[in-house]
């Protein structure tokens, strides 16, 4: 608080005394402008809070935070300004409070409703991984429910081997009746199944438990069971005297043979790679979008010119916008244009990957020192040899990292896409939560946690590498070496000349297979004999290890393309093998013999990229061709969600009618008004069929109305279909003939004759709030409490763990190692799974809603959180410890003064950071019953309401980037305070 | 020869860097450029590769107008002169090898050179050009993991795969402590006298200048304010080129006055 330029010297009293007209007046007078400004703007906040979840009884603390501000002003005129800690607690009181009030916090639910997450909790300790094949006994028999007289015949026959029966044809629900089988394996378990007339599925329950009988040595058994009375849904119920029929079934499934992968498993597994290439084709591809618009971005290259500026800033605003919107909400978007299916998926991820990483490497081309560009200019070199020479080292490292890091975040992102796209991991989970196959979807989420923590460690061993500073591999240049005598380079060359064969070899046997047998023979000689050329003429220049290792991948991808291309004709396949050959040929050529063994690695993954490229372009049903056939659909997309519902003109209904009596001589004629809108008919009355001409005159102008013929009770029908419009003077003319609706029968007692009418909406009154804008800003108050809170939770909870899993807290004792490694492994298997999947959990625990969404959200930042506050932890200066051990203080005093200091900082900047990302993921948690916005959103998406959801979208687009600005500013002061 | 007539450099803000700066060197000359920092040394400099566009003036550099030469014209007299920076501008996370061959780059392949493909004879070139700044054996370790002097030596050997007939160094030695100092510019000293290489080089000390220079000339605000030999610098003169409050320090020895 130093002094500012306008500072007033104000008696103490009469400082607090402006205060407590004016909060934060006092404070401004007296110089602390930033105080003053914000202990206002805090209590306008909160009050704001308090109003809107209406519970006056918060009104004390804030209260006793305004007599606070007039108490800190009265301080301040003293010199000595109060202490913040008591305001900041109340509000703490107030926003939490109302917090849980609004996100509908129960915790009581937790113990209430754990019956209902129980079988889900034990089943994730019970995944359905092998299982013995089984033979299976399945008898069944037609049941009529209810009976009635006469009982028809049943719908459906009994099996005959094995056979079940019932001791009654009919019962009504709730009744028990006899069951009886024979023929069944003998002395074995039999399950007992019902079947209602939709189709559906249900196995016959005692106390809540599965039913199981067992049969008799015969095959023989014979149990009393209940009509189920939840067997048919309540809107199929039969009519009174109505029957329908069921069927009773007894399954027995005997295993046998040896343990097998359950069909679960397989699917996990195949939808598991369909992730994994789903996200690898974003990643790759977004790449190529993002380093174009990466350059677009970055202030150095753009700086110079009026119009490259404005082309920045428009560049980073779109940047900042796509961000701010999940990917799960491109995903909806995305599924109105091309369809629900993993294309739209795909297209999601991409889209926000380009974005994120578009950032992200603007950021690194900013941070690219000018120094050795001059350096490389100066020497001559094209511009060309400039960006390979000094541009790229500098990046390169950055963009290594960055795209890894998104690789990361969008093999996450891809195992819950599909619970919106329909496609993948997700929506299979969605499916067993659905049908309580909880065994299945254990599997599933076991599945996901291993394959992302693998992927995991994977990339984070990479990324250490690239930053301990092994050179970018591209550029290590292989010095020269003398070429040894002609008799050693035969013998040397050997294994290189086994390895061009067969790697040219391969694919054109595939190709040759097709071909006659002469020229296959010349084929096969021309290709040998190039072999042999090209390693005997092998090139002297020491060639990059990259690029030789992608030569020695060439071959057979070149031949994989063209086949894939083409199917067939001769000449096609003779270029398929020439284009092998002579990829084959430039590897002889150019790989050094003496260097082969370096360059397996990355020949491998050159050819295992491109492999996993085409095969996830497959996958994803890359459809270019209909993004282009649905542009229109997608200009329309666009445009309904760029357009939000902000404001309506309220509307009432508005009609004209005539009276058209059918037939004539009932009722009065039709009378016409001198001015305002009317109605004209060409004729007073007729019969139906007669051609009649119905003119609006006076209407709105390029209106649309509808026209109808309305009977005396009401009923009501369209004169025409897709019709009409008034045109630009107001008037209607329409064709037509009078509609035996309107005819009314006077001797069946109807006196009262129908109309025409033409109705429309006319708006009255002015503009005012759509009545969505009040509910997307409720929602996104309710979102924003809701990551509050679960970023609060996973802070409380993470600090106590993270100490267990911080290197030099744990020690080197046995048991602290041991609890080090098992914590540590915990918490990044916990952090595999994402938010999307324990709120999906929490939702069946305690109920859709905000509060499921706390505790996914929460839950999930717990591990995130004590995983960064570990690292901060591990990277404490043991300096100041020393000292403070040194003059004898408690371990107690030691962690107090010595140690929280240095952590205060860290841990801070690492909260906002998870606040950051739990905003953004409380926009989406409501896809999964999670409460807020993204719930909202997605309803109205489904009711085809795009202005709405667009009015919900810009709503979170504000939200996130606000937040995301505001806690930058933050993270900087705190940072920047800590130095 | 390398004429400067009449350069004069204005940045975009007004900022006035060089004026009507007019003068001759001579092939073979060591020629130090004076002057305080913001006096337009480091823009002289870079005027003449034109990694600055002057404002007006012509730089004519044996009959070749450097000035006029543009695209592929400019680079092939840009690969003529070589530059050593103060900060050495090396690609730090790139071998000591990969940044003295940039220095061919000029001349190499120009596409074979993009995928780091060079000749043999540019390998010798590049091992012999750091066996005379005498680290042969960093050859293959990243550039950031070198000494201050180390990577300055590097940045010569860089200059010398170019086989230039002028060298510009820009304050070479300023970021170096007193005895690499003068054991750099005995290196550029060496490429002077021995391989006959004009050098033009800006610098701080005095003592360096008289030690290492055949000529002098002194920029104060962007005009030339001194053109000699630096027996001619006296105390006077000195203070012309560095203001009133200036004094003479020498390094690693006493005041000169």
């Amino acid at each position: 608080m130093g002094t500012t330029p306008r500072r007033l010297v104000l008696p103490p009293w009469l400082a607090g005394l402006l205060s407590l007209l004016v909060p934060g007046a006092g404070q401004i007078l007296q110089g602390a402008a930033g105080r003053g400004v914000g202990l206002f703007l805090t209590l306008a906040g909160l009050a704001g809070l308090v109003f809107w979840q209406r519970v006056p009884l918060l009104l004390v603390p804030v209260g006793a935070v305004w007599l606070w501000g007039a108490w800190d002003a009265y301080r301040q005129g003293k010199g000595r300004a109060a202490s913040t800690v008591v305001p900041f607690l109340l509000g703490a009181l107030v926003v939490y409070t109302l917090g849980a009030r609004a996100t509908e916090l129960r915790p009581q639910r937790l113990i209430t409703n754990w019956p209902a997450v129980r079988p889900i909790v034990r089943a994730l300790l019970r995944p359905e991984l092998l299982a013995y094949p089984t033979e299976d006994r399945i008898g069944g028999v037609p049941f009529q429910v209810p009976c009635v007289e006469p009982l028809p015949e049943p719908e459906g026959r009994p099996t005959i081997t094995p056979t079940l029966r019932t001791n009654v044809r009919c019962a009504a629900m709730g009744e028990t009746i006899t069951v009886e089988g024979e023929g069944f394996f003998p002395d074995f378990e039999v399950e007992i199944w019902w079947q209602n007339p939709i189709g559906d599925y249900q196995r016959i329950l005692r106390e809540g438990k599965p039913l199981v009988v067992r049969s008799d040595v015969r095959g023989h058994f014979q149990v009393a069971i209940e009509v189920p009375t939840t067997a048919v849904p309540l809107d199929r119920l039969p009519a009174p005297g109505q029957t329908q029929t069921h069927r009773v079934e007894a399954r027995q499934h005997r295993p046998y043979g040896t343990l097998q992968p359950t069909e679960t498993l397989r699917l996990v597994v195949a939808k598991i790679g369909e992730t994994i290439a789903l996200a690898f084709l974003a990643t790759v591809l977004a790449v190529l979008f993002a380093l174009p618009v990466s350059l677009l971005a970055a202030r150095n290259l753009m700086g110079g010119h009026w119009s490259t500026r404005a082309m920045y800033y428009l560049v980073r605003t779109w940047l900042n916008v796509v961000r701010s919107v999940e990917t799960l909400i491109w995903a909806i978007i995305f599924a109105v244009w091309v369809g629900l299916g993993p294309f739209a998926g795909t297209l999601a991820l991409l889209l926000h990957s380009i974005a994120a990483l578009g950032k992200l490497y603007s950021e690194a081309v900013e941070a690219i020192d000018p120094g050795p560009i001059e350096a490389v200019r100066a020497t001559g070199a094209s511009w060309a040899q400039v960006v390979v020479y000094a541009v790229w080292p500098q990046f390169a490292p950055s963009f290594l990292a960055f795209t890894l890091y998104r690789w990361d975040i969008n093999v996450r992102m891809s195992t819950v896409i599909g619970l919106v796209s329909n496609a993948g991991l997700g929506f299979l989970i969605v499916q067993w939560i659905r049908l309580s196959r909880y065994n299945a979807m254990a599997t599933s989420i076991i599945a996901i946690v291993l394959v992302v923590a693998a992927l995991d460690y994977a990339s984070a061993l990479f990324r250490r590498r690239i930053i301990e500073g092994v050179p970018v591999p591209a550029e290590e240049t292989i010095p020269v070496a003398e070429l040894p005598p002609v008799w050693r380079r035969i013998w040397q060359g050997v294994p290189i000349l086994l390895l061009a064969a067969l790697l040219t070899g391969v694919p054109a046997a595939l190709v040759l297979g097709r071909l006659g047998p002469m020229p296959r023979t010349a084929v096969a000689l021309l290709l040998v004999a190039v072999v042999i050329a090209g390693w005997l003429c092998q090139v002297r220049r020491p060639v990059p290890r990259a690029l030789a290792g992608g030569l020695v991948a060439l071959p057979p991808v070149v031949a994989w393309l063209a086949l894939q291309v083409t199917s067939g004709s001769p000449a096609v396949q003779a270029t398929a093998v020439l284009a092998s050959t002579i990829a084959g040929l430039a590897v002889v050529a150019l790989v050094p013999v003496k260097a082969l063994r370096r360059y397996w690695l990355p020949g491998v993954a050159t050819l295992g990229f491109l492999v996993l490229f085409l095969w996830s372009w497959r996958l994803a049903e890359v459809d270019l061709a209909k993004l282009v056939a649905k542009a229109p659909q997608g200009v329309r997309t666009a445009r309904a969600f760029l357009t939000p519902e902000l404001v309506v003109r309220p509307t009432e209904a508005v009609t004209v009618s005539a009276v058209l009596p059918v037939p004539c001589g009932v009722g009065e004629p039709a009378t016409v008004s001198s001015s305002g809108p009317q109605i004209v008919l060409s004729a007073t009355c007729g019969n139906p069929g007669d051609p009649l001409v119905i003119r609006g005159l006076g209407l709105p102008p390029r209106t649309d109305v509808s026209v109808r013929w309305v009977r005396a009770d009401g009923a009501f029908l369209r004169v025409k279909e897709n019709c009409c419009r008034t045109d630009q003077r107001g008037n209607l003319e329409v064709e037509t003939r009078i509609h035996p609706l309107l005819e009314i029968h006077p001797e069946l007692g109807q006196t009262v004759p129908g109309r025409v009418e033409i109705a429309w909406k006319q708006a009255v009154g002015g503009l005012r709030a759509a009545p969505a804008v009040r509910v997307v800003f409720d929602l996104s108050l309710v979102t924003l409490l809701m990551a509050l809170l679960a970023t609060t939770l996973g802070s409380v909870v993470a600090i106590p763990v993270s100490f267990l899993a911080a290197r030099n807290v744990m020690g080197r004792t046995v048991l602290g190692r041991a609890t080090y490694q098992v914590t540590r492994t915990a918490l990044n298997l916990w952090r595999s799974v994402e938010p999307l999947i324990q709120a999906l959990i929490f939702a069946s625990w305690v109920g859709f809603g905000p509060f499921a969404g706390v505790l996914g959200l929460g839950m999930w930042n717990i591990p995130n959180l004590a995983k960064l506050f570990s690292e901060a932890i591990e990277e404490i200066d043991t300096g100041p410890v020393e000292a403070v051990t040194a003059t004898g203080a408690t371990r107690l005093q030691t962690l107090v003064y010595a140690i929280v200091p240095q952590l205060i900082p860290g841990f801070l900047a690492f909260i906002l950071y998870q606040w950051d990302i739990s905003i953004r993921m409380s926009t989406v948690i409501g896809f999964v019953g999670g409460g807020g916005l993204g719930q909202q959103f997605l309803a109205w998406v489904g009711l085809d309401e795009y202005g709405k959801a667009a009015t919900a979208l810009w709503a979170i687009v504000a939200m996130v980037w606000g937040m995301d600005y505001v806690s930058a500013r933050v993270r900087e002061r705190v940072i920047a305070g800590a130095r | 020869m390398l004429q400067v007539e009449h350069l004069t450099k204005v940045f975009p803000g007004g900022v006035v860097a060089l004026h009507d700066v007019s003068f001759t060197v001579e092939e073979g000359e060591f020629l130090a450029v004076i002057g305080l920092s913001g006096s337009g040394k480091s823009t002289l400099l870079r005027c003449i590769n034109r990694l600055i566009e002057p404002t007006a003036g012509r730089i004519v550099w044996n009959g070749v107008d450097i000035t006029a030469a543009r695209g592929e014209e400019l680079r092939r007299i840009r690969r003529q002169i070589g530059m050593v920076f103060q900060q050495f501008n090396l690609v730090k996370r790139s071998s000591v090898m990969t940044n003295v061959l940039s220095g061919r780059l000029g001349y190499a392949h120009p596409v074979l050179s993009l995928l780091h493909i060079f000749s043999p004879e540019d390998h010798a070139r590049a091992m012999a050009a750091l066996e005379r700044v005498g680290i042969p054996d960093k050859a293959h370790v990243r550039a950031d993991q070198l000494s201050g002097g180390q990577q300055q030596r590097v940045g010569i050997a860089r200059a010398l795969m170019q086989e230039p007939k002028l060298i510009l160094a820009d304050e070479p030695v300023a970021s170096l402590d007193p005895v690499l100092a003068h054991s750099i510019l005995q290196y550029l000293e060496t490429l002077n006298r021995v391989d006959r290489i004009t050098v033009i080089c800006s610098l701080h000390f005095l003592d360096l200048v008289h030690r290492y220079a055949t000529r002098v000339i002194g920029l104060k605000d962007g005009r030339l304010v001194f053109e000699g030999h630096p027996k001619e610098l006296t105390r006077e003169r000195f203070k012309e080129v560095y203001g009133e409050e200036a004094e003479m320090v020498t390094v690693g020895g006493q005041t000169l006055d």
